[in-house]
């Protein structure tokens, strides 16, 4: 036992060994090729940057979660980036002057001053990919189809996995409290009791409430379940709230759109989910998967969030945690790595080094022999040297 | 789809006054809670299994994951955060009440008030709102001790009967919140394990 703790890293911030980090970063690849190919442009947002940008719009509920320093050159406050969708966001609305539909993607590190949730990291890494500029109920099924699909690619299948497909829209709630006129602060109880889904709670915020309303409010926090909620939430909305019909409306389409192109998932509708209540405009949704206790990703509409950059614009998008994900990424490609080396000897020979760089253009791993290195545990395969001819032999 | 539901229960009065709650459920022990040392006990149903812990670590568990169903005090959730969770009912059973209580005549109104808890951030929020600025003694238990023993002005503590107060010359002054227990669960379960959690939800609450 060693006095000495200098090696010891805070709660909640990893580090990625050697095999883990190579499953994490083939991962990033695969992903960022996937969104590739499906159109998106990668940005590059910065590590920090002054609270002022960081922490409006949609950064406003990052406050807490996010960790801050002094600019020796300024004097101002930076913020280490919590959340790379206000900055992308950011950058569609200041950097980017494109009027049509920007497609964004990103890959990137980031800091939590505290856990997030119970037990995730504090140091997660984030992908994610956005739509700016497009409005329409498609533009949020292309990004839920892409969410699966990138849930898909980490190894997930709807049909092995029980993937669930987690939907909602913010606007039910805002159209029921909109025609409601409660008081700001009871609103505000009113909301937090919704988003713990806490019956108990609820009821005790509504007892000063008009009947008809408090009725409602407590059905909606009971509204979850399978498709078929929809049609009964329609009926409790219709009269009092015609505005969250629409609302209900675009995620039936949404639900239709899904069960055509990946008709396995399960689909879970929660008209009370309420996360991110104060910056999602619309649709919002979130996929789970069996013994992970929280979202694997999630994501939703964000409208006019850019708006304070000096420019508004419809915008939906998702984001989920590598290292989270790659829990799930395919373990074979875990094991072969690190297997599958050619030892060299340690030689100026120009033949030699032609050899070996032949071999590594071709994608094969080849260690020139230190002094140190031991030929019998990290390497399958050795070169040698058989009438003036470099070859490859098994052990 | 697989269910296997845990249920974790908070050991002493609220796991006894939850089991015939379980029971009319038709959720049974598949042993004598009392006889056995085990934690994790399995019940009459082949994919619900009961976790015995302490009330503050329910909430930990079903936060995780670890368990998909919790039971325990509002204090709990109060004082160790309910975010991520969901509130599904209360219960109404092991029902006190959060309160200050204290030395009569004792308490003095001037300078900053020495309070005595459990419940650091229920305690730090209560005088807060009230605008009072006060010095929390973090106790583990015993909090009638700490007036008689001059280590504080005031306690915030669960008061049920009030018999231990009276036994050691205190007096409840004001109700900070009436507690019972809430069934609570897992954000991920509810959405995996739907068909099978919101009818059994239902029926521990007695909503049908």
């Amino acid at each position: 036992m060693s006095d000495n703790n200098s090696w010891q890293l805070p709660d909640g911030v990893d580090e990625v060994l050697p095999k883990r980090a190579f499953v994490l970063e083939s991962l990033r690849r695969e992903l960022l090729d996937l969104y590739h190919s499906w159109g998106y442009q990668l940005v590059e947002p910065p590590l920090a940057e002054f609270t002022e940008s960081l922490l409006v719009g949609l950064g406003a509920d990052l406050d807490l979660l996010t960790c801050k320093i002094p600019d020796q050159l300024s004097g101002r406050m930076m913020g280490v980036r919590a959340d790379l969708t206000p900055q992308v966001a950011r950058m569609d609305a200041h950097s980017m002057s494109d009027s049509g539909i920007n497609r964004l993607c990103y890959a990137g590190p980031v800091l939590h001053a505290k856990p997030k949730s119970a037990g995730s990291s504090r140091s997660p890494i984030q992908v994610g990919a956005e739509i700016f500029g497009e409005s329409s109920v498609q533009a949020d099924i292309e990004i839920i189809d892409l969410m699966l699909e990138t849930v898909e690619l980490s190894g997930l299948s709807c049909s092995r996995d029980d993937l669930t497909l987690d939907l909602g829209h913010v606007g039910v709630v805002q159209s029921l409290l909109k025609s409601a006129e409660l008081e700001k602060k009871i609103e505000a109880k009113v909301v937090d009791a919704l988003k713990r889904k806490s019956i108990p709670d609820l009821e005790r915020v509504l007892e000063s409430l008009d009947e008809s309303f408090a009725k409602i409010f407590l059905a909606l926090a009971r509204l979850n379940g399978d498709a078929s909620v929809l049609l009964s939430a329609r009926e409790l909305v219709l009269e009092v709230a015609p505005a969250a019909v629409d609302s209900i409306d675009l995620l039936s389409e949404v639900i239709d759109s899904m069960r055509i192109r990946r008709p396995e998932i399960n689909i879970y509708v929660d008209l009370a989910e309420l996360r991110g209540y104060n910056y999602h405009t619309g649709i919002v949704f979130a996929a789970y998967t069996s013994n992970f206790g929280q979202a694997i990703a999630n994501g939703g509409r964000y409208d006019n969030v850019g708006s304070i950059f000096g420019r508004s614009r419809s915008a939906t998008g998702f984001g989920a945690d590598l290292k989270v994900l790659m829990q799930f990424y395919s373990s074979l490609l875990c094991e072969d790595v690190g297997s599958k080396v050619i030892s060299a000897p340690y030689s100026d020979d120009p033949g030699l080094r032609e050899a070996i760089a032949e071999l590594r253009k071709k994608g094969e791993r080849v260690v020139m022999q230190l002094p140190g290195d031991n030929q019998n545990d990290q390497f399958d395969r050795y070169l040698t040297n058989s009438n003036n001819d470099w070859i490859v032999q098994q052990k | 789809m697989k269910n296997n539901i845990v249920l974790a229960l908070t050991k002493g009065r609220i796991l006894r006054e939850s089991l015939p709650l379980l029971a009319d459920a038709g959720v049974e022990p598949a042993e004598p809670i009392d006889a056995t040392r085990k934690l994790l006990l399995a019940t009459n149903h082949e994919d619900i299994k009961l976790a015995i812990l302490r009330g503050a670590d329910v909430p930990t568990y079903v936060k995780y994951g670890a368990a998909d169903l919790g039971i325990v005090g509002k204090d709990v959730l109060l004082e160790y955060g309910s975010e991520g969770l969901y509130e599904a009912a209360d219960l109404g059973i092991a029902c006190c009440r959060l309160m200050t209580a204290g030395i009569p005549n004792r308490v003095s109104n001037v300078g900053t008030l020495r309070v005595a808890t459990k419940f650091v951030n229920i305690t730090r929020e209560y005088f807060g709102k009230k605008g009072k600025q006060i010095d929390i003694v973090k106790l583990y238990g015993a909090l009638e001790l700490a007036p008689l023993m001059d280590l504080a002005d005031v306690i915030v503590d669960l008061v049920d009967t009030g018999d231990t107060l009276r036994a050691n010359g205190l007096i409840p002054f004001e109700e900070i919140l009436p507690i019972s227990s809430r069934l609570i669960v897992n954000k991920a379960s509810i959405r995996q394990k739907t068909p099978f959690l919101l009818p059994f939800i239902d029926s521990l609450a007695k909503l049908n």
